[in-house]
């Protein structure tokens, strides 16, 4: 009895405990800062800094190949009002527009599959099928998709058998796809997958015993309560799409170039810095506005199913 | 009965679609390895029979052998740094409560969602600033950044089973904050580290923009590899590819062995 209230006291007191007691390391605040200030400073120095010196290169100038301190935004109108940057803005959008809808409307169905008709062995078999591709070998999946889809390439030869003509299938949109698909489909399938694993079902037992066929179900029970998932499965993937290189240099040859083509073969081309972080830092601030779109379309419709009840 | 055939098909249909997707999904995979032990220059159908020679041909490559090693020390290196750096992340974000609490965490957790184009730029443009341009400690560190991130969920994940009774216990008992860190925090958080320590090997494995940036003439594996891509089609690279693939494939499985997440509590009793 005594020694449970002792816990229970101690168990009120434990989240605070370094501000009030001071113990044998000295002030109390020792070991917190022990632990984060290692953290703190690393990714201070090789992450913020970095970020932070990127935004600060856009106004500088480059004289005689050397980058100097100024404050000229002549950087910022030169790539802004170009037609070469806007171009490769539009075409970055829609491509990684085209790769969100697309991410979103395969991975739906599949997750749905997962996590309602497999068992659990199955399911965490799928998951763990999942999880790998999006902690490996990205670039060498690229690449294999080139085998496949070059003129001389598997596909090709595979049709050749039955006697059709060879397709360009590398080089477009297509083939883009296929590449940002490989991309973002396993990490989108996968945030699907344990949102839908979250839904509570007794709600779904509930419209069934109410008579609703499974189509109303998904409509009314299920797809509502993953509105937050499903944004975060598009902004995610648009994320990736709108920030990879890989797949538009290999799947399209970087032509037409999207901004991280454009970002690569402007720090190439002669040192310009200033202007290749005028691109970095202006695709951070969309990926910012892309990312707030989606927390406020899920955390609106999330505040008015709430005020709905 | 009609029900009955429509429920059927739909099933039949749902099965389907899934294993286009997993197909979709293993093909590049496959493929990377299938010909890896073919014996043509270029690959593709017909297959030109079973040959070790490209496996052999990246074993007498110096380049190869030592962007290989690098690889090995920069992950190494990544891996433990960024599990310790993860652990003291999550448990200040588990104990600890301060005003700047969010930013310290959003400081760790945002790296990876950076474009890594952009994020190894910015990281170039400052370090060499900095005089740290050019090293294999660099991509590490830099690495490490990325990594963190992940370390940190793994283990904060943990953390949230940690009865919040069980520390107050220790330090009732007399153990310094420390002692109860040690003694108590961290033997339960075994399992995640072991995880964060062989995922945060992967990231690093398989990561090649920004150590193709920060890396100078010292490749790591992945970035010899995109060096080899973007020369003539090489078979050789089929041969990398496979020996990457295996290993970062380990190291994710490994990974998952320890994290126990699971997709959904099961409503089995069996289940946790």
């Amino acid at each position: 009895m005594t020694a449970a209230s002792v816990t229970t006291r101690a168990g009120a007191l434990g989240r605070w405990s370094w501000l009030r007691r001071p113990r044998m390391a000295g002030s109390p605040a020792v070991l917190p800062s022990m632990l984060g200030l290692p953290v703190l400073i690393w990714q201070a120095v090789f992450f913020a800094a970095p970020l932070v010196f990127l935004v600060v290169v856009t106004f500088w100038q480059v004289k005689a190949f050397r980058l100097e301190p100024a404050f000229v935004l002549d950087n910022w109108s030169r790539i802004l009002f170009s037609a070469t940057f806007q171009r490769a803005l539009a075409h970055t959008f829609a491509v990684a527009g085209t790769t969100t809808v697309l991410a979103v409307a395969i991975a739906f169905p599949a997750a749905y599959t997962i996590a309602f008709r497999l068992s659990p062995r199955l399911r965490d078999l799928a998951v763990a099928a999942l999880v790998v591709p999006v902690f490996s070998s990205y670039m060498l999946r690229i690449y294999a998709w080139q085998i496949v889809l070059s003129p001389e390439g598997i596909t090709n030869a595979l049709l050749g058998g039955i006697g059709i003509d060879p397709l360009p299938l590398l080089g477009g949109a297509f083939s883009l796809q296929v590449g940002l698909l490989t991309l973002t489909l396993p990490i989108a399938v996968l945030i699907l997958v344990f949102a839908m694993a979250g839904i509570d079902r007794t709600l779904v037992e509930a419209a069934e015993n109410l008579g609703c066929r499974r189509a109303r179900v998904v409509a009314h029970v299920i797809v509502p309560s993953l509105r937050p998932a499903i944004a975060l499965t598009a902004t995610t993937s648009f994320l990736l799409a709108f920030g990879d290189y890989i797949s538009p240099l290999f799947m399209t040859g970087s032509k037409p170039p999207t901004l991280s083509i454009l970002i690569v073969d402007t720090v190439k081309s002669g040192s310009q810095w200033p202007r290749a972080s005028v691109i970095g830092v202006s695709m951070l601030v969309m990926l910012a506005l892309v990312l707030g779109l989606g927390q406020s379309l899920s955390r609106g419709r999330a505040a008015r199913r709430e005020a709905a009840r | 009965m009609n029900r009955v055939l429509a429920t059927r098909l739909s099933r039949l249909a749902q099965y389907g679609f899934l294993s286009l997707l997993f197909g979709f999904i293993a093909t590049p995979m496959l493929v990377i390895v299938v010909f890896s032990f073919d014996a043509n220059r270029f690959p593709t159908i017909p297959w030109g029979g079973f040959s070790l020679q490209w496996h052999r041909a990246i074993l007498d490559d110096p380049m190869i052998r030592n962007a290989f090693l690098n690889s090995m020390l920069v992950g190494l290196g990544t891996a433990v740094l960024s599990t310790v750096l993860g652990f003291a992340a999550a448990y200040i974000d588990f104990r600890y409560r301060f005003r700047l609490k969010l930013p310290f965490v959003l400081l760790v957790a945002v790296p990876p969602a950076v474009p890594a184009t952009i994020l190894g730029m910015a990281m170039l443009a400052f370090l060499s600033r900095i005089g740290l341009f050019g090293r294999l400690e660099t991509v590490m560190a830099c690495h490490v950044a990325i990594a963190t991130s992940f370390a940190m969920a793994i283990i904060r994940l943990r953390l949230n089973d940690l009865s919040r009774d069980l520390e107050p216990a220790a330090w009732n008992l007399g153990a310094s904050p420390a002692a109860a860190l040690i003694h108590v925090v961290l033997p339960f958080c075994k399992p995640a580290l072991v995880a964060s320590f062989f995922l945060s090997a992967a990231v690093s494995f398989d990561e090649f923009l920004i150590a193709w940036f920060v890396g100078g003439v010292h490749e790591t594996l992945p970035v010899r590899i995109l060096n080899l891509l973007q020369g003539q089609v090489n078979p050789k690279i089929n041969a990398i590819g496979t020996v990457v693939l295996v290993i970062s494939v380990a190291l994710v499985l490994i990974a998952q062995r320890f994290t126990g997440v699971r997709a959904g509590r099961r409503p089995t009793p069996e289940g946790e």
